[in-house]
């Protein structure tokens, strides 16, 4: 099979090539190897590649599986992970110079997961510092890029992930999302991501950046390939104190199941309002093919939506500062000059402002219930602009006005953040300059299957997510 | 209730010292146009919140639900 075909393969395509025999794991993480040493160059979406480490595991996985030893649909298959998540042995950063030098003893458990399912872990993906950010413009380990357009931002804080999974340098990546940090790199870059119910994915061993709203998750092309890396890492960990003892559900099983009569809700004058023009078509367009495929769209007032913004930037300033507050003191001209400007702000709130925010959420979440007995699902725009310059700080939405791009960025992940719900970003089609848009599905807590439904049926009857960028 | 005033440098000298974070004056100096904005939308936040009906909401500072 030729070098294009293989990097074009999906998670599911190549397991089922692996598992047959039919395709190597060691021929199939050299050209994924060698894929990051062209094209890395210009996209910085890694900060350790683990080269060596790859080629010893892909190695041990076709001999494993030579003798009849098949561990699952990730065996064999290159995979990469955030720089905020533990690897035993291998530099974890999260995308600062204070971590520089921080090899971790320990795994994360979701390490741990996919080491376990025999994943290959190719290396070590750029972030937003400390993941306080939604640009991935690293001071430490330089500007991650989007591989649709090199001169545009992939989002944050997991850009690296998702560059590196649109980029074809990985066949799927761990990122991590207390605000939107997966979701966003997702929508901008034109491919899949889900931000799990809190507690349904174990959190230990992950640097946290806001402890009652961080989260871990896959990034993959398809939907089906974030089902396969999900199923693998979802599920009980005794130690994280934030974990479900929830049964996860056989979300592959159910995946084929059909949508027709799942109801969709659209938020009054909140889901297509403030977009760019491309962002509302494409969304709009989406729920025409979730119609014609049965799903019934409805919409729906929410009036305590107004507010989250101020909410995520309240906890989103105050708990990181609590994290950092040591750092702060003593290290503080090791952080980038946005993140220690945000640190700085994050102590300047009362407590009252915090636990307003914290009862906001409440209120949020009951509205979101309350939504959930007339429909299944929710739907907004990932964001409500395609990829900006790198290096933005200001973003154009509609009527030539500039605004701050961190309350820009928030305007429609913040809300299943704060509620506490799980959601999916789908890529759902292009604006005139070839930049990827992406659509939110919002669930009830820990049913992250109905999106994976929602979200399989329309990459079945949509090839948005089978276009590559031509870097 | 009045209008959200700007913050005063004085009041994030304050800040910093009732917090014992020792920054520069020119780093305070930045801090004032933010937290002017961050400030007034948290007040505003808060005054949503002291609405009648919102007196029996709790915070939620753990998920999932217990």
């Amino acid at each position: 099979m030729a070098r294009t075909d293989l990097l074009n393969l999906t998670i599911s395509e190549a397991a089922a090539l692996l598992e047959r025999g039919a395709l190597s794991p060691v021929e199939l993480t050299e050209t994924v190897l060698q894929r990051i040493a062209v094209v890395d160059k210009t996209l910085n979406a890694y900060i350790t590649v683990c080269g060596e480490q790859a080629r010893e595991v892909a190695r041990a996985a076709e001999k494993m599986i030579r003798a009849g030893y098949h561990l699952g649909p990730l065996h064999g298959i290159p995979i990469a992970i955030k720089d905020n998540i533990y690897t035993r042995g291998v530099r974890t950063t999260a995308g600062s110079k204070i971590l520089s030098d921080f090899i971790p003893a320990e795994d994360a458990t979701v390490t741990t997961r996919l080491k376990r399912a025999g994943a290959v872990i190719v290396g070590k993906t750029n972030m937003h510092e400390f993941a306080w950010g939604g640009t991935t413009d690293n001071p430490h380990y330089g500007t991650c890029r989007n591989p649709w357009n090199p001169e545009r931002f992939p989002a944050g804080s997991s850009g690296g992930s998702g560059a590196a999974v649109a980029a074809r340098t990985c066949l799927g990546a761990l990122g991590t999302d207390t605000g939107g940090s997966i979701r966003l790199p997702s929508s901008v870059n034109g491919i899949v991501g889900i931000r799990p119910t809190i507690g349904r994915v174990s959190n230990h061993n992950v640097v946290p950046l806001a402890w009652t709203m961080d989260t871990v998750s896959p990034m993959a092309r398809t939907v089906e390939d974030c089902v396969l890396m999900f199923g693998i890492i979802a599920g009980y960990d005794p130690l994280d104190d934030h974990s479900a003892q929830v049964p996860v559900p056989h979300y592959l099983g159910d995946l084929a199941r059909a949508v027709r009569g799942l109801r969709v809700g659209v938020i009054r004058d909140y889901s297509l309002a403030h977009v760019q023009r491309a962002v509302g078509d494409a969304v709009r367009a989406a729920l025409e093919t979730l119609e014609s495929l049965g799903v019934e769209v409805e919409e729906i007032a929410m009036p305590s939506i107004q507010g989250n913004i101020s909410a995520q930037l309240t906890i989103e300033s105050c708990e990181p500062s609590t994290f950092h507050q040591e750092w702060l003191r003593t290290r503080a001209a090791d952080y980038g000059e946005d993140v220690r400007t945000l640190l700085e702000l994050g102590e300047m709130y009362l407590a009252t402002h915090y636990l307003q925010a914290q009862r906001y959420r409440s209120v949020l979440r009951k509205e979101f219930l309350e939504g959930f007995t007339r429909v299944d699902a929710f739907v907004t725009p990932t964001l409500p602009f395609t990829a900006t310059p790198c290096g933005a700080t200001k973003v154009v939405i509609e009527n030539n006005q500039e605004e701050d791009m961190l309350s820009a960025i928030m305007q429609f992940t913040g809300v299943p953040s704060l509620a506490g719900l799980p959601a999916l970003s789908v890529p759902v089609g292009f604006d005139a300059e070839g930049l990827p848009v992406g659509m939110q599905v919002i669930g009830r807590p820990f049913d992250e299957g109905t999106l994976f439904r929602l979200g399989h049926a329309y990459q079945g009857a949509t090839d948005w997510h089978t276009r590559a960028p031509g870097l | 209730m009045a209008p959200q005033e700007p913050v005063a440098i004085e009041s994030i000298d304050r800040l910093c010292t009732l917090a014992n974070l020792p920054l520069p004056a020119e780093r305070r100096a930045r801090l004032v146009p933010m937290l002017s904005g961050l400030v007034a939308a948290a007040n505003e936040l808060s005054r949503k919140m002291a609405h009648a009906g919102y007196r029996a909401i709790v915070p939620i500072v753990r998920f999932p639900e217990r």
